[in-house]
């Protein structure tokens, strides 16, 4: 299922193309290897413009990472945890 | 020729997509899911379990207590579609989005492909495979030779189907079906043909068209014309724009609720939900209307019609708290809904002159300021605190971002503000905190 977080993380990031890609974070004291970017999307928060990153880790396990530029820091606010 | 391209399960699917270990699980995404509230959309996984767009989550609950249930994300929806947009925008510069998950491509000005339905069938075939392929995503796509037959073959087999009508074979298939089959015929309207003795969509085609214009109308007309799978509705490019009718935001109580304070404070939140939506695009409106579910699922609509054109919350919650007074009889309260239409504008609608309303619009100017810059947690009517803290959220989901700097400061990062040094030449918007 999934559990909202809303957890700072660090985050490990490329700029590849002019685009943006978490390559891998920290969180709960180990580190999540990012397997693939699954989706993005944004959102405005007045003029902050958060950015939303649904991504794979090595195991099939899928996060939700959101970076927030007026920090700047990194936020996971999804994570699945398995079958409910 | 004309394509409808309906994405399968939109919502559902995208989070499938976004997180590949749901598919081919069943997905049911909603408010809340710790919450009461209804069910926004299921995969296809979760229907054959009787779960639906707009029941009960507890009902769903029941049918599927299996199925993953995720909190729906407005805005990556939206984000979706507009991918989506930008790519039938590749197909033709003629494409009229239809809703957040439905789109018609008019193919008439391609150069030498889609003047036939073989030919507009092969682009969509085309089209379906290559939304799949990027965006992981099923589309079911009805081709047709207007807006009515295309929009009606689109549902015929889904998911991931593709089906061509002409006028014809339209009438083959859908003839025989129920009346409420027909675009644009809903259940008050099938009520009303069915009393006449009109059943099913041949029935209505054959109806006697004096009776039919007595009884509806122009609609009546239109109707008998619809059946015979006659359309002559163009396709409105997006970027010519077509005006909303009415703007409104509704909520499912978290609890049913009989206390009128709490009430009409939903009611004045709601009223500033769609004031602030109204003002953001530039509208301003002359109807307001109010929604009203009781615990026993029994649902109430009235509406007003007022003098002057209005985008104020004040303006509509005072009207809105009219008709609820008029209406409520002291049921528990399900769902609350606020919606305003009729609109105008805002440059071309009439206003008064007088300086209360001079004052009033200076006021919601500097309001809407503020919430451009910080968010639209940062300032709201102080009657609608009290069903803020009941929900235990802001509009427009503004909590996740305080939530995780709280958090950040509970870990020694401070009062949410970076832990490097400040720079002078930068002042950082505190994120608004409740009460």
């Amino acid at each position: 299922m999934f559990e909202s977080h809303n957890d700072p993380v660090d985050v490990l990031t490329a700029f590849v193309d002019g685009s943006m890609r978490p390559i891998r974070f920290r969180w709960q004291g180990r580190i999540v290897r990012v397997r693939r970017v699954t989706g993005q999307w944004a959102r405005r928060e007045g003029q902050a413009v958060l950015r939303y990153f649904a991504v794979q880790g090595s195991r099939d396990d899928s996060y939700e990472l959101c970076y927030d530029a007026r920090g700047p820091s990194w936020v996971l606010s999804r994570a699945w945890t398995g079958p409910a | 020729m004309i394509l409808l391209v309906d994405m399968d399960a939109f919502f559902a699917s995208v989070e499938q997509a976004h997180h590949p270990h749901l598919r081919g699980r069943a997905v049911i995404v909603c408010g809340d899911p710790s919450r009461r509230g209804v069910v926004t959309a299921a995969s296809y996984e979760a229907r054959p379990f009787g779960v639906r767009a707009g029941m009960p989550l507890a009902e769903a609950k029941r049918l599927c207590p299996n199925a993953e249930y995720v909190e729906g994300n407005p805005r990556k929806y939206v984000e979706k579609s507009l991918e989506l947009l930008e790519m039938f925008l590749g197909v033709t510069p003629d494409v009229e989005p239809f809703s957040v998950d439905e789109a018609f491509l008019d193919l008439k000005r391609l150069p030498g492909r889609g003047q036939t339905l073989e030919s507009a069938t092969e682009i969509a075939r085309e089209l379906q495979q290559r939304i799949w392929d990027r965006h992981g995503l099923g589309a079911s796509i009805g081709v047709g030779t207007n807006k009515l037959i295309a929009k009606m073959a689109s549902g015929v087999q889904k998911p991931r189907g593709i089906t061509t009508l002409d006028e014809e074979k339209f009438r083959g298939v859908f003839w025989p079906q129920d009346v409420q089959a027909l675009w644009g015929v809903g259940p008050k309207m099938s009520e009303h043909l069915k009393a006449l003795g009109i059943a099913t969509v041949g029935a209505l085609a054959h109806a006697p068209r004096p009776v039919m214009e007595e009884r509806f109308g122009v609609v009546g007309e239109h109707l008998i014309e619809a059946a015979w799978g006659r359309d002559r509705t163009a396709v409105i490019p997006y970027h010519e724009g077509v005006d909303p009718k009415s703007m409104g935001h509704e909520v499912t109580l978290p609890e049913d609720c009989r206390d009128p304070e709490f009430l009409e404070g939903t009611l004045l939140r709601l009223s500033d939900q769609v004031a602030r939506r109204l003002r953001t695009d530039g509208f301003r409106g002359r109807t307001v209307t109010v929604k009203l579910r009781d615990f026993r699922f029994r649902t109430i609509t009235r509406q007003r019609a007022i003098g002057i054109a209005i985008d104020d919350h004040g303006g509509i919650f005072e009207v809105a708290r009219a008709l609820w007074r008029e209406n409520w009889k002291g049921e528990p309260v399900r769902l609350m809904g606020v919606s305003v239409s009729a609109l105008e504008h805002t440059s071309e609608a009439q206003t008064e002159l007088f300086a209360e309303r001079e004052r009033t619009k200076a006021l919601q100017e500097a309001v809407d300021k503020v919430r451009d810059k910080l968010g639209e947690a940062s300032i709201v009517p102080a009657g609608s605190l009290a069903h803020r803290r009941a929900l235990g959220h802001v509009p427009f989901g503004a909590v996740s971002g305080r939530t995780a700097i709280d958090r950040r400061a509970k870990q020694g990062y401070g009062d949410g503000a970076d832990p490097s040094p400040p720079d002078p030449t930068q002042v950082k918007p505190r994120l608004p905190r409740e009460d």
